[in-house]
């Protein structure tokens, strides 16, 4: 930045003394004095602190977190162009805040704001400009057709994001605050007459009930607030796009954005919710119907096959037809591990490659993917480890389980499926149909901001089938989400 | 506000309580007891099955929404009260532990002829507790996940068309029945569960829609299994289904696709949910009677008891053949439960009701 060279410029020099964080940000009766300010921001050389002595004007910032136009603007232009008797008239000017809380004051220099002090009296100047990446297309929510924006880390980027798409006085913000140290900003997103007030009230209490110094991403804090921290389902959806947050906003639903992540969770959510694409929407209603479907079967596949194989491998070798048998004995014959073993064995690999090519750049991450998929499984049938047709089993699965659009819903399903294998192993098709049963029971259980989470099968809603199972013709969805209990129930007729 | 039991849920419940492994053999039943044609019957026993819901309905009418052990308990001292209690303790927990160890059985029978069959039962055991202890909003809710998980598999009778000969149907009619009577009451207890319907009056909505509701349950439960009897009956002759333990297994074991036969073993497997629903009923029922007589008892505990004592039970009879004698009493027994308590609970209500006009 630019420096006048009529202004002192210095910044505080380290001298690390250990220091209260509580009693230093919790002080709220000291009045805001420069003093007080600058000892409060002790050891924290990113600071800059200026004086204009002909003004008897002293300001105090975070350079990194102010926006150099917007400063120089509403800060260095005023004071540099006025005597000393025309500063009481300038600081009348709105953009000057008057503060009388030192906590206040504190708080808002780290939010980006300018402090100005000019003998007793403090000012603040929002000219915050926080340095953030510029918006790009979601990397784990990729679409072919539609909008290709999505959020970033900057939270008031991410709601003129949705502003733009909701050109309506009905959307209405509430801001709230997480974190007792990083302090970020929660912002809470929903249409006025379109949402059930009962699950606002809800979500914002459940917030401000959290305790914990720190909340880095929204997926760290739907578990704070979900209603069963201790499920392996995710309770609250989460997305990275833009189109998505403005879907569940018009369907009634409240949006979550916390500063600092990309991640924007919506509330109250269905298991269903978790195979549908925004995409779906884009494309005519027979072949986003098909998609819906078979993500469905996706998950049918990701969660039996291979426990089929070791069922019916361990136990009912009657259930294969007598051209199938031979193929399979013959791929097992070389194999000396129970098939048990050979599922947990193969699925275990499956994980690590898996892991390993999300760790690693993309380009090796690549590599990962022949290596383990084409050479590791290669050798692994040619050496006798495992058979031809569980490598297909085990590959089916882990492939049907990445058609799941949601990450974390995958990721979860993919560690169900190794209970099932195990279940599988222990009592065969009984032991799946336990395992499917323990499922059920278990998400039966579940709700989603006090609204069930299985919904619309139970609490059955056979008109929500129509946007949940299938994605049916425009003209056939009408209706909101039952979930939602909007007291707008119909997105048609707002019109008159 | 605590959720209320849509009529929708209610039929499921009734559905899924009603069917259980006895479909497996219900064919057979109907042709040794009731004779050719037998499966006509069970449109017999459907309407009385309704004529019980009716009385069911009146009971729900008079008692303006209070709970069966409230009106027992206003009119009754506690000398009587406690040995009833007792009864239909014992009767439903048996029932929900003898259902249970019947599944197991057949599966061992089936799969696993090494496996103890008290591990399984442990497992089946454990997932009833679990859900038990959720509440019967949430039964109800994972009734209806576990109904359609199964409820597709009659689509499999499908395969059956092509091979179904009206000649096997024969023009008779109860010809060569045995134990009309006896045979018949067997048969009957198939059709248990609805009046478990006596204990959700605290738990549904205030209205005409559940008592349809059960109905339509019933009615679900009478369509599914005239459409495996008479699948079965026009399958096989006469003789063959009077030979064979559980035809509609068997009948099962035909289907045929390329990648994959004998799917009996994957459907019975599915009939755990079903088996399951009706297990977590009648214990549940149990818990809430016992939960009247020590009402400050932990309803996790009480329910893990009630299940424990169920599994200790269960150890008792050894093999199949002895369950299901077990399981032919019982049934007895709760279709005097069936009929006898709501014409019970009517008469104290309609005494009551005299009582009150006449002060």
């Amino acid at each position: 930045m630019k420096k006048s060279p009529d202004v002192n410029h210095s910044t505080y020099a380290n001298s690390i003394e250990p220091n209260d964080i509580s009693s230093s940000e919790q002080e709220d009766t000291v009045p805001p004095t420069l003093g007080h300010t600058l000892d409060n921001f002790k050891d924290c050389v990113d600071l800059v602190y200026r004086t204009f002595p002909e003004l008897h004007v002293s300001i105090v910032y975070f350079e990194h977190l102010i926006g150099n136009d917007e400063f120089t603007r509403d800060v260095i232009e005023p004071l540099t162009h006025i005597q000393q008797y025309q500063a009481q008239e300038l600081f009348k000017r709105s953009q000057f805040r008057p503060i009388t809380d030192s906590k206040e004051l504190i708080k808002g220099i780290l939010n980006g704001e300018v402090a100005i002090f000019h003998y007793a009296n403090v000012y603040l100047v929002n000219v915050s400009k926080p340095k953030s990446r510029s918006i790009q297309q979601s990397e784990t929510e990729t679409i072919i057709t539609g909008p290709h924006d999505s959020f970033i880390e900057t939270a008031t980027t991410n709601i003129s994001l949705i502003r733009k798409r909701v050109k309506s006085s009905h959307l209405k913000v509430l801001k709230l605050q997480v974190g007792e140290i990083t302090k970020n900003d929660v912002y809470i997103l929903y249409i006025d007459g379109l949402v059930n007030m009962d699950y606002v009230k809800e979500l914002v209490k459940r917030i401000e009930l959290i305790e914990v110094d720190a909340v880095h991403d929204g997926n760290m804090l739907i578990q704070y607030i979900d209603d069963y921290p201790n499920s392996l389902f995710p309770l609250f959806s989460t997305t990275e796009r833009t189109d998505a947050a403005v879907s569940k906003l018009v369907a009634g639903r409240i949006v979550g954005i916390l500063d600092g992540s990309p991640s924007v969770f919506t509330a109250p959510s269905s298991f269903f919710e978790f195979f549908a694409s925004p995409d779906d929407y884009y494309q005519r209603w027979l072949l986003g119907s098909s998609l819906r479907i078979l993500r469905f079967l996706a998950l049918v596949i990701t969660l039996s096959f291979t426990a089929l194989y070791v069922s019916i491998t361990t136990f009912h070798y009657e259930m294969i037809p007598e051209s199938l048998l031979l193929i399979i004995t013959e791929s097992r014959s070389r194999v000396p591990f129970p098939p048990l073993y050979e599922a947990l064995l193969m699925e275990l690999t499956i994980e690590l490659l898996r892991e390993a090519g999300a760790r690693l750049p993309t380009k090796i991450g690549q590599t990962i993917g022949i290596v383990g998929g084409i050479v590791i499984g290669q050798a692994a049938v040619q050496a006798g480890f495992t058979s031809n047709i569980l490598i297909i089993a085990v590959a089916s699965s882990a492939i049907a389980s990445f058609v799941i659009p949601s990450y974390v819903m995958s990721a979860s399903i993919r560690l169900i499926r190794f209970g099932l294998i195990i279940m599988a192993g222990i009592l065969g098709d009984l032991g799946i149909a336990i395992g499917i049963a323990y499922i059920v029971i278990h998400l039966s259980g579940l709700t989603s901001l006090t609204s069930s989470y299985m919904t619309p099968v139970s609490p059955f809603n056979f008109k929500d089938w129509r946007d949940m199972f299938i994605r049916a013709p425009f003209w056939a969805m009408r209706g909101r989400p039952s979930q939602s209990k909007s007291p707008n129930k119909l997105k048609t007729g707002m019109k008159k | 506000m605590k959720e209320k039991l849509y009529p929708f849920h209610v039929s499921l419940l009734v559905y899924m309580i009603q069917t259980g492994v006895i479909i497996f053999s219900l064919p057979r039943l109907l042709a040794q007891h009731m004779g050719y044609n037998g499966w006509i019957t069970l449109f017999a026993y459907t309407g009385v099955v309704m004529l019980n819901i009716y009385l069911i309905s009146l009971v729900y009418r008079l008692s303006n929404g209070k709970s069966i052990f409230q009106i027992i308990e206003q009119a009754l001292p506690k000398v009587i009260v406690l040995p009833l209690y007792f009864i239909l303790v014992s009767v439903w927990t048996m029932l929900g532990c003898l259902v249970a160890k019947q599944y197991v059985f057949i599966f061992q029978a089936f799969v696993f002829p090494t496996t103890h069959p008290m591990f399984m039962k442990f497992l089946v055991d454990v997932l009833a507790y679990l859900l038990i202890i959720k509440g019967i909003y949430n039964i109800s809710k994972a009734a209806t996940s576990f109904f359609w998980l199964v409820i597709w598999t009659l689509l499999l009778l499908l395969f059956f068309v092509k091979n179904f000969q009206w000649v096997n149907l024969t023009p008779f009619f109860f010809q060569e029945s045995t134990d009309f009577f006896l045979g018949g009451l067997s048969i009957f207890s198939s059709f248990l569960g609805y009046e478990l319907a006596l204990l959700l009056f605290p738990y549904v909505e205030k209205n005409k829609s559940f008592i349809k509701a059960v109905h339509i349950g019933n009615l679900l439960t009478a369509i599914t299994y005239i459409t495996v009897s008479l699948t079965c009956f026009g399958f096989y002759s006469f003789n063959q289904l009077q030979g064979m333990k559980y035809p509609v297994i068997d009948l099962l074991a035909q289907i045929k696709f390329p990648f994959v036969e004998r799917v009996d073993n994957i459907i019975f497997s599915l009939f755990l949910f079903t088996t399951l629903i009706t297990i977590v009923a009648y214990i549940w029922a149990a818990k809430e009677t016992v939960h009247r007589v020590i009402p400050r008892a932990n309803s996790k505990w009480l329910a893990g008891t009630i299940v424990g004592i169920a599994f200790a039970v269960a150890w008792i009879p050894d093999v199949l053949n002895e369950v299901e004698l077990w399981i032919k009493y019982l049934g007895y027994m709760e279709i005097g439960i069936a009929f006898g308590l709501p014409l019970f609970l009517l008469i104290i209500l309609l005494l009551s009701k005299g009582g009150k006009k006449h002060v």
